[in-house]
């Protein structure tokens, strides 16, 4: 029997992803030039054998829906699947779509799932783990509910509006707080939780006791002093995704070869809807160094430590430097791209410079023309 | 009015000898290409944008790769109902031993319950080695229109090429009145595709007769379209404009490939509106490394790149390390050229590794080299004995 429901939980209230989210949440943006950001937690659950996965998304859900089907993600199709879910009537309203009134508005999936525990993790975190490990911790530990975390030192520039874990002995969680940028040294709640199933059904319904603006770590934090919440941790490359420049910070890091051969291997592959695009030619005269490339592109001109989205045509002259360029967007000749994300097809042509600022990073919208 | 439906039937059975080492444990269709895809995505791939929903992959030789390859149809959006791939292997059979495919008619005839069972009107013959994009149905249509028994696709050919071919003479409407395999003197530049729409009923019979035949090589070249025009029956050439290609030797794959670097690349993967579908790996996005020089190159998903790449394809998942210099040529899937390497006018097979600081191929020579691991042994015993 399967052990774990995987659940891929909405972003968190504090995620802000500037002109991106304006379009579509941040976890359905195009990441890494192949990839979308929810990749990574879905493919994380699928090769840890998660069979039965429910995926909750919240407004402007048409990029999520478009992308996900279990053949993408390497699922048994038939004795599993994965499950795109909502809640139907807090869908419109910001303030009260939190993730609890969407596990309250679907509680019959939850409670009718064929297994002990689940794992819920949050759509726009990025590192790799495998949930089985996670479990065994949580088992061995015999703690109610297993909170997984990752030391961080750079606590004040990224990380911010995340939950904290302040640890006692033995890693057991003592409080849950607020990451507002004051300390250098802090360890980041990954929003990740493992659980027995019915303690979960019992958090949700406490939870929407308590207040219909509740979410689950609000809950969770609730109960440090009843329940026995143990923190594991996680070791390796961790992002959360709720800003534009950590968005771009985290594209931008895992261009490097090493960086992101440490997450993505034979072993622990990260699925994709496949857009069936043809390689990507470099003409004669382009430059490139130091990017990530999507299929599909044509490149003539320079590309400097950059991520370059599928299908993106980059004209003779142009120079696009520490940027991010979403699909299907045409920079054209002579144009100076540095520090920015460019979204999707978009069209840069007719300007000198577009230079944003490696703390914060120049947005082109969406079908742009500049 | 019930829908005139045509199978296609894609003969994927041969060898390809003078691949050498590329075939050795895969069959020709299944051999890589372009940088993502093998070669019989391409006739899968047009069936698929042609509407065609049923197609039989005729396989004999080296088939296990290409028969998992091809269960998965739904890669090119074949796994509709009443429809998808069929992997057709030679078959014990309840009136006749275990047999092989004596020739492409052979493989036809064979598989005749297949098609009686598919209720096919029509039946499209292709070949699994070839690279083109054509619409079959367009074909199809022109056929119908032409009230022709058979329709074979020809393209025109440099008349000094013509006779490596096998040539169309045609009138004037392009009936066909006349074919010659390899014509010493062509009469035109008219050769075939290998490609052909038959109506079924007429085919059947004709290929109950050559089946009974000891003197026929079972062949649609050679015995077949020769019967039909001896007996009468209206042939009609269909003329193809585009790029097509028979990958059959090493220096063919490797300028086919090449073509792709071209300004002028008439086969255009990038049209959106005629994809080529292939089984997508999920393997990481192109990394170029720091150190990297690339200049007219066609480069892939799950390549990493830290070295010179000038007027080459890297395929799925190869490597090119940092100071390695690759010139005209074709590094296939998974391939390393290690550091400091240098690979001239090559192909380097799948899976290969070109050692550090090891020189392979020359600019000079007329010859494409296909890099297999014997050629490297070769090379580090050399190295060894040059001290």
């Amino acid at each position: 029997m399967d052990k774990i429901l995987g659940i891929v939980n909405l972003e968190s209230s504090g995620v802000h992803v500037e002109g991106i989210e304006d379009y579509r949440p941040v976890s359905a943006a195009s990441f890494l030039g192949r990839y979308r950001v929810l990749d990574f937690m879905i493919s994380n659950m699928t090769n840890s054998k998660i069979n039965n996965i429910q995926v909750y998304i919240k407004n402007r859900p048409r990029s999520t829906i478009d992308h996900i089907n279990g053949t993408n993600y390497n699922i048994n199709t038939k004795k599993g699947h994965i499950q795109i879910l909502h809640g139907e009537k807090s869908f419109s309203s910001e303030v009260y779509n939190t993730d609890i009134a969407n596990f309250w508005a679907n509680r019959e999936f939850i409670e009718n799932a064929d297994t002990p525990y689940v794992v819920i993790a949050p759509s726009h975190f990025v590192y790799v783990q495998d949930f089985n490990v996670l479990l065994q911790s949580h088992v061995e530990s015999g703690a109610d509910i297993t909170i997984m975390y990752q030391s961080v030192f750079n606590a004040k520039e990224a990380f911010n509006n995340c939950d904290t874990l302040e640890l006692g002995d033995d890693k057991c969680v003592k409080a849950i707080e607020k990451n507002r940028g004051k300390y250098k040294n802090r360890d980041i709640s990954l929003e990740c939780y493992c659980m027995s199933r019915t303690l979960l059904l019992d958090l949700i319904d406490k939870a929407r006791k308590t207040s219909s603006l509740y979410w689950l770590s609000d809950i969770i934090s609730d109960n440090v002093d009843e329940l026995k919440i143990q923190a594991y941790q996680h070791k390796g490359y961790a992002a959360c995704i709720n800003s534009l420049k950590a968005y771009y910070d985290a594209n931008i890091e895992l261009s490097d070869y090493y960086t992101l051969k440490s997450l993505i291997n034979d072993d622990w592959p990260i699925f994709t809807k496949t857009n069936d695009t043809c390689p990507t030619l470099y003409k004669e005269g382009a430059k490139i160094t130091g990017s990530l490339v999507g299929n599909g592109c044509i490149i003539e001109g320079e590309v400097i430590n950059s991520v370059i989205g599928r299908d993106c045509v980059i004209k003779k002259g142009a120079v696009i430097k520490d940027s991010v360029i979403l699909p299907s967007s045409l920079i054209n000749r002579g144009a100076k791209i540095e520090n920015a994300v460019i979204d999707r097809y978009a069209i840069v042509s007719h300007i000198k410079e577009l230079r944003g600022d490696k703390d914060k990073p120049l947005y082109v919208k969406r079908r742009d023309r500049i | 009015m019930k829908k005139q439906k045509m199978v296609a039937m894609i003969l994927a059975g041969g060898r390809g000898t003078r691949l050498f080492d590329l075939t050795k444990k895969v069959a020709k269709p299944a051999v890589h290409f372009g940088g993502k895809y093998r070669i019989i995505d391409f006739p899968l791939s047009n069936c698929a944008n042609s509407n065609i929903s049923t197609v039989g992959v005729l396989v004999q030789y080296e088939s296990v790769l290409l028969n998992s390859y091809i269960a998965r149809d739904h890669v090119w959006g074949l796994d509709i109902a009443g429809g998808g791939v069929y992997c057709l292997p030679p078959r014990e059979k309840d009136t006749t031993g275990f047999g092989e495919y004596r020739g492409t008619a052979d493989a036809i005839t064979q598989n005749l319950d297949f098609l009686d069972q598919e209720e096919a009107e029509y039946v499209l013959i292709l070949s699994g080695d070839h690279i083109y994009k054509m619409n079959y149905d367009k074909m199809l249509q022109a056929h119908m229109d032409s009230h022709a028994d058979a329709t074979i696709a020809v393209l025109e050919v440099p008349l000094k090429e013509a006779s490596r071919f096998g040539i169309m003479n045609c009138d004037e409407s392009d009936q066909i009145v006349e074919f010659e395999e390899k014509p010493k003197e062509p009469k035109s530049n008219l050769a075939s595709m290998g490609i052909y729409i038959f109506n079924y009923k007429t085919l059947r019979k004709y290929l109950k007769e050559d089946e009974k035949n000891s003197a026929s090589s079972h062949d649609f070249g050679k015995d077949i379209i020769p019967t039909y025009l001896k007996d009468g029956l209206k042939l009609q050439a269909y003329r193809f404009k585009g790029y097509w290609k028979d990958v059959g030797t090493i220096s063919s794959l490797w300028e086919a490939n090449m073509d792709l670097l071209s300004d002028k690349d008439a086969l255009d993967l990038s049209d959106p509106s005629w994809k080529i579908y292939t089984g997508d790996n999920n393997v990481i996005p192109q990394v170029i490394g720091p150190d990297a020089e690339i200049d007219t190159a066609y480069i892939t998903q799950g390549c990493a790149v830290n070295g010179l790449v000038k007027h080459s394809v890297l395929f799925t998942g190869s490597k090119v390390d940092n100071k390695a210099e690759v010139y005209d040529s074709v590094i296939m899937n998974n391939a390393v050229i290690g550091e400091g390497a240098k690979v001239t006018r090559c192909v380097v097979m799948d899976n290969e590794k070109v050692p550090a600081g090891m020189v392979l191929g020359d600019k000079n020579s007329k010859d494409i080299l296909l890099v297999t691991k014997a050629v490297i042994n070769a090379k580090k015993a050399e190295e060894q004995v040059n001290g």
